[in-house]
């Protein structure tokens, strides 16, 4: 039935999780908090009660085992939908990550599919600290064997779900917290849109132009799409006309899409809440400089998350955080106009 | 809103977290129409009734229980 039923990003992720369960007896969904509690970010809110414990597996806070114990029931057939509760918690398990699920399909010359979903919370701007507020994009898309998708809007995380669910590899889901729609947690609006009931996919692989403009390329991806969207507004005023494209997946990377508006604008501003350095930034301002350096009237910028671990303290983690004032100063910039006082 | 959703001698008011349909559209029976918070616990609100939704209560506003937060019909 079509209608327009405005869906909060946890509660499309929940409902993609239910339909492809009830689809195939296969998947089954494990993780810390995810039954009883429904996820800490409410991404399995309500499985429990319809398929029981036995495919809705609570586990004790133990990543490595858990993990592990996924890689081995997907080689195995299954297609298990694991929950590591925030991303920054990856330290423990990280060797059934890269080593294992990321690799097997490798080592086995193809005989071994792992089609495991690993979905994490990413993000920071709520002042749980450095080891709670990361978004690691680059540290999981650089990982040869992985694929990685973080949604920025509810409909894409409905559609990316199901297709990570269905796929023979290892796809890593990075969900921003701030955009889950949660009832404490403030979200920005267009985080929650309007969902489809019925089951659909997204390739992976394809990025999305959300804004269109002619005057500079704004590239982006989860959260920082709002951000890039409020900084557009800002810059209409002035009468700047930026296009906004959200990657939707990193791995596999629609860099055709990003060349082709850059080949339209000869401008590039990449933004990432991830750490700055030898991250997503750099890999995209990369794709156009192999591609053509021509393409470029003035030297691409890139605003993302400084060197540094994330602050508690909210002024200072407010300070460091990407937002909409320093996107556009950058887009100014490859304008050659002077910053915003 | 159903009556004593929430003891409210205990907390006296909760706040509409989210609407999942628009102003004037059409809402099916049975649907998740609303989500209230109330001290971070929330609670769905089903539409009990098809039909057009009018939003008497827009998100983030104050009810108790027993608020009418919005109306479904034709009307």
């Amino acid at each position: 039935m079509a209608s327009d039923r405005v869906l909060t990003v946890s509660r499309a992720m929940a409902e993609a999780i239910g339909q492809e369960m009830r689809a195939d007896p296969n998947v089954f969904v494990m993780g810390e908090d995810i039954g009883a509690y429904g996820g800490i970010f409410a991404a399995t809110q309500g499985l429990l009660e319809e398929f029981g414990e036995e495919r809705v597996r609570d586990t004790p806070i133990s990543e490595t085992a858990f993990i592990g114990a996924g890689v081995g029931a997907a080689m195995s057939g299954m297609r298990p939908i694991v929950e590591l509760m925030f991303v920054d918690f990856f330290g423990v398990c990280m060797d059934a990550i890269y080593n294992m699920a990321a690799k097997n399909i490798y080592f086995s010359g193809g005989n071994f599919k792992v089609p495991m979903v690993l979905m994490t919370a990413t993000g920071g701007g709520y002042s749980d600290a450095g080891q709670h507020s990361q978004t690691l994009h680059a540290t999981f898309a650089h990982i040869p064997g992985l694929k990685v998708v973080a949604p920025s809007n509810a409909y894409d995380a409905k559609g990316l779900m199901i297709s990570a669910i269905r796929d023979d590899s290892p796809v890593l889901y990075m969900f921003h917290k701030g955009l889950q729609g949660l009832v404490w947690m403030a979200s920005p609006e267009g985080a929650a849109a309007v969902v489809p009931e019925d089951s659909y996919t997204i390739p992976f692989g394809q990025a999305k132009i959300v804004r269109p403009g002619k005057d500079v390329t704004i590239v982006t991806l989860s959260m920082m799409v709002h951000r890039a969207l409020e900084a557009a507004e800002m810059l209409a005023k002035e009468g700047i006309d930026a296009e906004v494209i959200d990657l939707r997946t990193l791995v596999p990377l629609d860099r055709q899409t990003v060349l082709q508006s850059v080949a339209k604008t000869g401008r590039l501003v990449v933004v990432d809440e991830d750490y700055q350095s030898y991250g997503v930034t750099a890999e995209i301002i990369a794709s156009v400089a192999e591609t053509d350096p021509t393409m470029l009237k003035a030297a691409p910028r890139r605003v993302a998350y400084p060197d540094i671990p994330i602050p508690y303290s909210r002024p200072m983690e407010q300070f460091a955080l990407p937002n909409a004032g320093k996107v556009a100063d950058a887009v100014r910039e490859t304008l050659d106009l002077k910053k915003a006082a | 809103m159903p009556d004593g959703l929430w003891d409210t001698a205990e907390i006296p008011e909760g706040v509409v977290a989210n609407w999942f349909y628009a102003d004037g559209g059409e809402v099916p029976k049975g649907a998740t129409v609303a989500e209230i918070t109330v001290e971070k616990t929330s609670y769905d609100i089903e539409a009990p009734e098809g039909g057009r939704l009018k939003i008497v209560v827009p998100k983030d506003g104050v009810v108790l229980p027993g608020t009418v937060i919005g109306k479904i019909g034709d009307g």
